[in-house]
């Protein structure tokens, strides 16, 4: 019954093309932010990456084989398992700059805040296709959902880890916009929001937190200390001018201005490197990328996947917006990588299932 | 699985909004790219730029100082500081715990080190520990993993080659004070920085602009940490990146003869005191000694605070150059002025004659002459010869304050000479208008007695009296003295040089000059002199002794022994004198605090430093000189043995025609004899 060869004919390679192509770009500014560190653990790194790519394109791979209706059958069993994850990670997690994230798998290290991400978009594509089919989502509606949204949002951001607490609960707003949100609603929303970030500002941010949102209104009120990493960031991007300065030349990467700079910052880095032609280029294949989803979400015939398809295009789509405009001093510095082109395994795996999901889907359309 | 078509594709309007935003979002965020990269491009290029370079002083080394024989006074040595530059010091407790150990000094210090700089920015380096050794500067460089934001700077120190010798002369370098930087910024045009040295005295200090040289800097490309990874020359990359190499220091060529200034030194050995030797022909200072002195290479490596107090503290006070810094009574070393404005006046003439019996009685009061017993018939050689005071109270009566005034300020005194170095002072030489406006009171007829013999208001510099001597000697030529013969570069071209000035020149009558120089030759040279003591072998010096009081004695205690008193109350013995008597070269004037006796205490230097200039200097003219004094001897033994009418021994006329005469009378010997004799005892 499964013909491997008529599954390849109608195989939609466009999401792997464009984020294999987005990574290659990654992996060599990968390779010149790393490279002339001299010391410590960070060179290498890319060979590293690499070894994490193949896994995640494999791993990505076999899930774009699997059928559209498993993913709704996992969509409970998922949450549940990440939520249970996060428990873990809680109890017994690493620390790593000043937060519990990761659980070790031998020699792997994991973040569970990643699972929660697809969990949470398979849970709400559930939840929303389950309604009934005209049903615009008014604040009743919103209850249900947002409380599944809630919980894990909550675990993450008690790690410490509150991008990713933001980034999921920009998710949840972003699928709930889409499944036909009530603009009164949104309004409503909108106005608690902000009465709560105020609320949250005074009483539930730790120091730090706190710290980088006034840095990020006033980043030179200390240049040395929490304000270093936004300004040497402007520096950084800045310093590209127009052509850039070419690859392996920059130097606020290679001379450790810039911390962090083959995770957080490597956009920066690619901007120093590369100038604004390269940031427009990029950008470019990321906008390829995001519309070729929501035209793939507008375009099958179920509810369930369009809501994952844009599920999926909300973690792309948030990760690269929050991580391109706190690098370039838009937005407070928040821990969020930029898809594909940040150091790091486990959200490139969480990227390499998604193009796996977002491609069964696709090839699961053209079944009649 | 049917049926939901249409329910997907009522979400149209939604994905098409989110498409939107989408766009939107990545709109703003070009903007702000283009805003970056594009409007502000150039500026946060330039921060890269300033970011990975480090602009590090390339410190110049300063000038060196030469004596006039091209001996080296002082030069540079290198001295290395460990520094913590707190913009890249990480691991705060650690590092300091570790770099505390390497240079052996307790944590609790280096940390109070960075308190006291807290304030200021934090890319300025603070000095840790001044003058650290090899050892510890090859540990902090190899560990530099361990120790980030510590490093070396090497400085340059001075040293000097004689020590104390010049220490006042040629002063010392020290580093600015953080206090001072914007005052002297003004002052000089100069952009210090902190950690620059300047010169603080002497020499140094007077020439600091051209000694200094000029630093330049060089770029460095260094990590967020502060290490330096490599030099950086202007390639492609670094466009508008210059080094600018440290143009050295200029050189000066003093007109200070080493030789003659160590004699000085070592002749003011366990006194103190200051001691001047002049060329009579052009100004030049030969030799310049203050003592007490001090080390002044101390202050360049970092001088320690108890040093400084010690300096500081010190009742002697010597940091002050006594040669031009501090002035002193001149004592009878000023009777030779009154003696040629009384002759220039005709107040007296070669015939005066008074009788001195110990006093000198003038309205209710007595004045008394140094030797109680009084000195009988006194005539005007006698008069300066033996120093009697009241041949000079006599003139006293009759000579106007003015008139001393106009004489002493035509030689120099009272008035800066304008020598260039620093923190002169005039000395003092008064008159009655002064009187008036200082005081108020009307000059009283007995304070010129008291100024006649160099006391009273009359203060002199050494240097004064120096230039006094000298401008008598070479008859009434007054030079402005100098100690810098030539500025000059590293390659020997000369940049400045500094040519003999004369102030003024005035005529003194030939008459008063004879007198006047063969009075002061016989003080030296003919018994009852008060320097007979001095007579060197082919020296032929003239000069006059001088006692300055330091305070006033009551009547009874005037014939007190000197050395009896207390040390502070102790007179000063002044000497100053010219050589060689016939044909000037040298003029010297010596001050030995609490010296006593002029001829005792302050001749033995004078004579030092003249005998050591003469045998430098005018070997053969001195060989001669000896050669006619043993001849005048052998003459006077032939003129005993076979009783031929003797030559005047005494000249009567002045010692030039003395000589001359001398000379015809000596051509006249075989000169075998006279040079056989030369071997003989001499004295």
């Amino acid at each position: 019954m499964f013909n491997f060869k008529e599954e390849l004919r109608r195989y939609d390679y466009s999401f792997f093309g464009i984020c294999t192509a987005i990574f290659v770009i990654g992996i060599l500014n990968l390779y010149s932010a790393t490279h002339s560190q001299g010391v410590g653990h960070e060179e290498g790194l890319y060979k590293t990456q690499i070894i994490w790519f193949f896994l995640s394109w494999l791993i990505g791979a076999v899930v774009s084989f699997i059928q559209p209706k498993n993913y709704f059958r996992l969509a409970y069993p998922s949450y549940l398992l990440s939520v249970i994850l996060l428990i873990v990670v809680l109890v017994v997690g690493h620390s790593a700059l000043g937060g519990q994230r990761w659980i070790g798998f031998g020699p792997f290290k994991f973040q569970p805040s990643e699972i929660t991400k697809i969990a949470m978009v398979l849970v709400l594509a559930r939840w929303y296709s389950k309604a009934s089919p005209d049903q615009e989502i008014g604040l009743k509606e919103l209850i249900i959902p947002f409380l599944i949204s809630l919980i894990p949002a909550l675990m993450i951001i008690i790690q410490p880890d509150l991008g990713t607490g933001m980034l999921v609960l920009i998710i949840f707003f972003i699928i709930t916009f889409y499944r036909k949100l009530k603009w009164k609603t949104i309004v409503i929303l909108a106005a608690v929001a902000m009465v709560g970030a105020t609320v949250i500002y005074n009483f539930g941010l730790r120091e730090y937190q706190k710290k980088r949102i006034t840095t990020f209104i006033d980043p030179e009120y200390d240049a040395k200390g929490s304000g270093y990493n936004a300004i040497q960031s402007k520096i950084a991007i800045g310093s590209g001018q127009f052509f850039g300065k070419g690859f392996r030349r920059s130097s606020q990467g290679a001379l450790n201005y810039l911390p962090e700079n083959h995770t957080d910052f490597i956009f920066a880095i690619f901007n120093e490197e590369h100038g604004f032609v390269g940031a427009v280029f990029l950008v470019a294949l990321y906008i390829a990328l995001f519309y070729r989803l929501l035209w793939l979400a507008s375009n099958v015939n179920k509810i369930f996947d369009s809501v994952v398809v844009v599920g999926v295009l909300a973690i792309f789509f948030a990760h690269t917006i929050i991580n391109m405009s706190m690098v370039s001093g838009l937005m407070p510095i928040v821990g969020v990588p930029l898809p594909l082109m940040s150091y790091g395994g486990s959200n490139l795996l969480t990227f390499g299932i998604c193009c796996g999901v977002v491609t069964s889907i696709s090839n699961a359309r053209s079944l009649f | 699985m049917f049926g939901e078509d249409d329910l997907v594709k009522s979400h149209q309007e939604r994905a098409d909004i989110i498409l939107n935003i989408i766009v939107c979002c990545f709109a703003v965020l070009l903007a702000r790219l283009w805003f970056l990269q594009i409007y502000h491009g150039k500026m946060f290029f330039n921060y890269s730029l300033e970011n990975r370079l480090r602009k590090d002083a390339v410190r110049a080394p300063r000038g060196m100082i030469f004596s006039r024989n091209n001996i080296l006074l002082t030069h540079n040595v290198p001295r290395f500081d460990a520094i913590i530059t707190p913009q890249y010091l990480e691991g705060d407790e650690e590092t300091i715990a570790y770099l505390a150990k390497v240079l052996d000094l307790p944590p609790d210090s280096i940390v109070k080190t960075l308190k006291k700089y807290q304030a200021q920015a934090k890319y300025i380096p603070i000095v840790v520990k001044k003058n650290i050794s090899r050892r510890e500067v090859a540990i902090i460089e190899t560990e530099s993993s361990k120790l980030p934001g510590v490093s070396v700077e090497t400085f340059i120190s001075r040293e000097y080659t004689d020590k104390d010798t010049g220490a006042h002369l040629l002063g010392y370098i020290s580093e600015i004070s953080q206090e001072k930087i914007p005052r002297l910024r003004d002052r000089d045009k100069y952009d210090y920085k902190q950690g620059d040295f300047i010169g603080q005295a002497g020499i140094e200090q007077q020439y600091d602009l051209e000694i200094r040289g000029e630093d330049g800097f060089q770029f460095m490309e260094v990590d967020a940490r502060g290490r330096a990874r490599r030099h950086v020359t202007s390639d492609d990359l670094y466009s508008g990146v210059d080094n600018k190499s440290a143009r050295p220091g200029k050189n000066v060529r003093l007109t200070i003869d080493r030789d003659v200034q160590l004699a000085a030194y070592h002749a003011l050995d366990g006194r103190d005191g200051a001691a001047v030797a002049l060329d009579v022909d052009s100004g030049e200072i030969i030799a310049m000694v203050s003592r007490p002195a001090y080390d002044p290479a101390n202050f360049s490596t970092g001088l320690s605070s108890n040093y400084w107090n010690q300096l500081v503290m010190d009742d002697k006070r010597p940091l002050r150059d006594r040669t031009i810094q501090e002035h002193y009574s001149p004592g009878s070393t000023f009777k030779t002025l009154t003696h040629i404005a009384a002759l220039e006046e005709g107040i007296i003439n070669e015939d005066t004659k008074i009788v001195c019996n110990g006093g000198y009685r003038m309205g209710g009061r007595v004045f008394h002459c140094w030797k109680k017993e009084g000195h009988g018939l006194v005539d005007v050689v006698k008069a300066l010869r033996e120093s009697c005071d009241v041949f000079y109270y006599s003139i006293g009566n009759k000579i106007d304050i003015d008139v001393i005034y106009k004489y002493a300020t035509l030689f120099g005194m009272g008035q800066r000479s304008g020598i260039i170095l620093p923190r002169e002072t005039s000395g003092l030489i008064p008159n009655k208008d002064w009187k008036k406006k200082r005081t108020g009171v009307e000059w009283q007829k007995g304070e010129t007695l008291s100024c006649v013999i160099g006391q009273s208001f009359i203060n002199v510099t050494p240097l004064q009296l120096a230039m006094f001597y000298g401008t008598l000697a070479n008859e009434g030529k007054l030079w402005r003295p100098h100690v810098v013969k030539e500025v000059f570069s590293n390659s020997g071209q000369i940049l400045k040089r500094i040519e003999p000035e004369m102030i003024h020149q005035f005529k003194i009558s030939r008459k008063t000059l004879d007198l006047v120089k063969q009075s002061l030759f016989e003080v030296v040279n003919q018994p009852g002199g008060t320097a007979t003591s001095q007579k060197g072998v082919g020296i032929q010096m003239a000069g006059k002794t001088g006692t300055a009081q330091v305070i006033s004695f009551s009547a009874d205690k005037i014939f007190n022994k000197c050395e009896n008193q207390e040390y502070k109350y102790r007179h000063h013995g002044l000497f100053a004198a010219y050589a060689p008597a016939g044909n000037p070269k040298i003029a010297v004037a010596v001050v030995v605090e609490h010296g006593c006796h002029g001829g005792s205490a302050a001749g033995p230097v004078a004579k030092a430093m003249i005998s050591a200039y003469m045998n430098k200097y005018y070997p053969s003219y001195q060989k001669k000189i000896i050669i006619q004094e043993q001849a005048k001897m052998n003459y006077a033994q032939l003129m005993e043995d076979n009783r031929v009418n003797p030559v005047p021994m005494v000249p009567e006329t002045n010692v030039k025609d003395y000589y001359d005469e001398l000379g015809k009378q000596v051509r006249s010997f075989s000169l075998e004899k006279s040079s056989q004799a030369q071997l003989g005892p001499v004295e």
